[in-house]
């Protein structure tokens, strides 16, 4: 099979020749009256007891009002204020043709990466990520750092915002020289750990179009092996300079990614909206943003995490909604509240593992301390999340002894969410000379671990 | 109907969402000789105080707020048009030039920044997204404005913030402005680093900073 790409040229066209929509428009009176009554219609409802519902048909229900609510509204190109719609028949077409697997990476270091169903006994795709920046002299042990986890399939680099002594601005020069920057030091990262084809995720420090484009270099910069990603604007939406990158990396050859982050509290409302918006961001990721994969993020408006009891409602049913009704490939990513070297946010991340991967989902762990401290993120929090993980997947737990699981973690940090503690930051408890975690940050680890084994949470190994 | 239970309506018609009936309602008010200001600071203040901390604690979502605030600004509307004519006290409370920074397209918690502070009580130009930094200090010139409100989600544009302020200084007119500044990456410390005065965590919290830092000024 050989989507995606899927008509590039129909989305481009319809990009400069859909129905006229202003922004305020598209999400005040089609979004938010749109989702009201698909979440009417379908009957959909959230319940704070079941953080994993075991229930088929609202899973199957918030899949066909996604689909419904799509169909109607489509994307809205902010650039020049068009909507790009789609029929059943096109939606039908992309979906059959989407391959469901493809390999990441390549030769010895390769890894396939396909669509799981829920409860699924094969192992998930772990790709790890400090989803954060960090200091430029930081930038190449950081990355070891994640690159050394032998859980890692993929890896994301952190993002740089100074390079050599300049700050990185977006849309500045300064934003190429960072990224190409990146690139190439990411390129040694992984060779240096004796990884050199493991599947590299980046440029994060290329905000920009231009910038994109200018690291993809198969010699010393991005690979066709590689993967790259086109954002999408809240709420499903989009404009040029996303579309450029979109042409720009199926015409270069590589992997596609669709990022999507819904908003819970934001234009999707509550828990259901959101579920709603991120199974629609998956059908929008096939179609404009032209994507192989998805990272999925889900967060809430104003703690940016996502680890508490709604945020996990709406992650297992968009999951399990994708599971039983589409062969979509999606890597569930994580935001924990708290920040590295503390329980709290050990436990965010076994539980985040936990309820992705049972309701259908791989994983990208972990965005952590609220995504917002340059420096806080290591790979343990990552590893933790994969080892839960890989663990639920093997052990071939249910839906509901997840749902079991997840409540009993809920309890220890879930009223801690708003004042989390942040913890250390990445040089404060990694030797990042040896790219070791501390001794400190391994005796908080084994202790946690301890403790989620004694309540039945299982571990890989 | 008495005034109370017009009072009572108005306040229902922010609860619910529903700007038309919420315009009736202010005129209904201004019919029965009330006074506009008293309205204002008695029903629609309030109410629409109630409902942002509502919102700050998640209680509500974002489309409810909106639908809120529209209904606020339905009734204001009716209710302003009146008081200029007959009242020495200002209609607003103060200007503000808002936008996300240049380079950075992320709007929503600009938009809730907006919300908050025109229900504050502000007149509020938005300009909107991706916002050249010296078209921010052109703005506040032209519309003669107290504040400069900057948002920036991403670590690579809020540099721009810094230039924002380090171009007001060039150009000899930072005092003119209260500069506040948020979004997801920013901190305290970042404020105090490139020399804003005041930083807000959530939407909010940035229309109780600004009503903070005017008074603080006047």
């Amino acid at each position: 099979m050989v989507t995606p790409p899927w008509r590039i040229n129909e989305v481009l066209d319809r990009a400069e020749t859909g129905p006229v929509c202003l922004e305020r428009d598209y999400d005040l009176k089609l979004l938010v009256p749109g989702l009201r009554r698909v979440i009417k219609e379908y009957d959909i409802s959230y319940d704070p007891a079941t953080p994993v519902p075991q229930d088929n048909t609202l899973a199957d229900n918030i899949w066909k009002a996604a689909l419904d609510l799509y169909l109607e509204i489509g994307t809205l190109n902010t650039d020049t204020h068009r909507r790009i719609l789609f029929t059943e028949e096109e939606m039908k077409e992309a979906l059959e043709n989407f391959p469901g697997k493809f390999i990441l990476g390549f030769g010895r270091d390769s890894k396939e990466i396909a669509h799981r169903k829920i409860e699924d006994s094969r192992r998930p795709f772990c790709l790890f990520s400090p989803d954060i920046t960090c200091d430029e002299d930081l930038f190449v042990p950081m990355s070891m750092a994640y690159l050394q986890e032998p859980l890692a399939n993929g890896v994301c680099a952190p993002i740089l915002d100074e390079v050599e002594g300049m700050p990185i601005r977006s849309g500045y020069p300064s934003e190429v020289k960072g990224s190409v920057a990146h690139a190439m030091m990411f390129r040694e990262a992984a060779r240096r750990v004796g990884r050199p084809g493991i599947f590299l995720k980046s440029v994060g420090t290329a905000e920009s179009d231009a910038a994109q484009i200018a690291a993809s270099n198969v010699e010393w910069g991005e690979r066709l092996t590689d993967g790259r990603f086109v954002a999408c604007i809240t709420e499903l939406k989009i404009d040029n300079s996303l579309l450029n990158k979109m042409v720009h990396f199926h015409t270069y050859g590589c992997y596609v990614g669709c990022l999507a982050g819904p908003i819970l509290g934001g234009y999707a409302g509550g828990p259901e909206g959101t579920a709603i918006v991120g199974v629609a961001y998956h059908l929008m990721g096939l179609l404009i943003n032209q994507a192989h994969f998805m990272n999925y993020f889900p967060f809430h408006l104003k703690h940016t995490c996502n680890t508490m009891r709604e945020l996990l409602w709406v992650i297992s049913t968009t999951y399990q909604a994708l599971a039983r009704n589409s062969n979509f490939v999606s890597m569930s990513n994580g935001f924990a509240a708290a920040g590295p070297c503390t329980e709290m946010v050990l436990r965010e991340a076994a539980t985040h593992g936990l309820v992705s991967v049972v309701s259908g989902s791989n994983l990208w762990e972990m965005a952590v301390a609220k995504n917002r401290h340059k420096n806080y993120a290591t790979p343990m929090e990552a590893r933790m999340a994969a080892e839960v993980g890989s663990g639920v997947a093997v052990s071939n737990i249910s839906r509901g002894d997840a749902n079991e699981l997840a409540l009993s973690l809920l309890k220890t940090y879930e009223e801690n969410i708003e004042d989390a503690p942040l913890g250390r930051s990445f040089p404060e408890c990694y030797n990042v000379r040896k790219f070791k975690p501390s001794e400190e940050y391994m005796t908080l680890y084994r202790k946690i671990r301890k403790e989620l084994e004694d309540i039945g949470v299982p571990f890989i190994y | 109907m008495t005034v109370e239970s017009l009072f009572e309506a108005l306040k229902k018609t922010l609860d619910e969402y529903e700007p038309r009936k919420a315009a009736e309602i202010a005129q209904e008010l201004l019919d029965a000789q009330v006074d506009p200001l008293k309205v204002i600071d008695e029903v629609l203040s309030p109410t629409m105080e109630e409902i942002g901390d509502k919102f700050d604690r998640m209680d509500i979502f974002l489309p409810e707020l909106m639908g809120a605030a529209e209904a606020m600004q339905a009734a204001t509307s009716v209710l302003t048009k009146h008081i200029q004519t007959t009242t020495e006290r200002p209609v607003t409370k103060g200007k503000v030039v808002l936008g996300t920074v240049h380079g950075d397209i992320h709007e929503i918690g600009k938009n809730i920044v907006k919300i908050m502070l025109e229900v504050s009580g502000f007149e509020v130009f938005d300009l909107g997204k991706d916002v050249p930094s010296m078209q921010f200090i052109e703005k506040a010139g032209e519309v003669g404005a107290d504040m400069i409100a900057l948002s920036a989600l991403m670590t690579t544009t809020m540099v721009s913030q810094k230039e924002v302020i380090e171009l007001l200084k060039a150009l000899g007119k930072r005092d003119d402005y209260i500069v506040i500044i948020g979004g997801a990456p920013t901190t305290i410390t970042w404020k105090d680093e490139i020399g804003a005065d005041g930083w807000a965590e959530t939407a909010v919290q940035a229309g109780k900073l600004a009503i903070e830092l005017l008074e603080k000024k006047a």
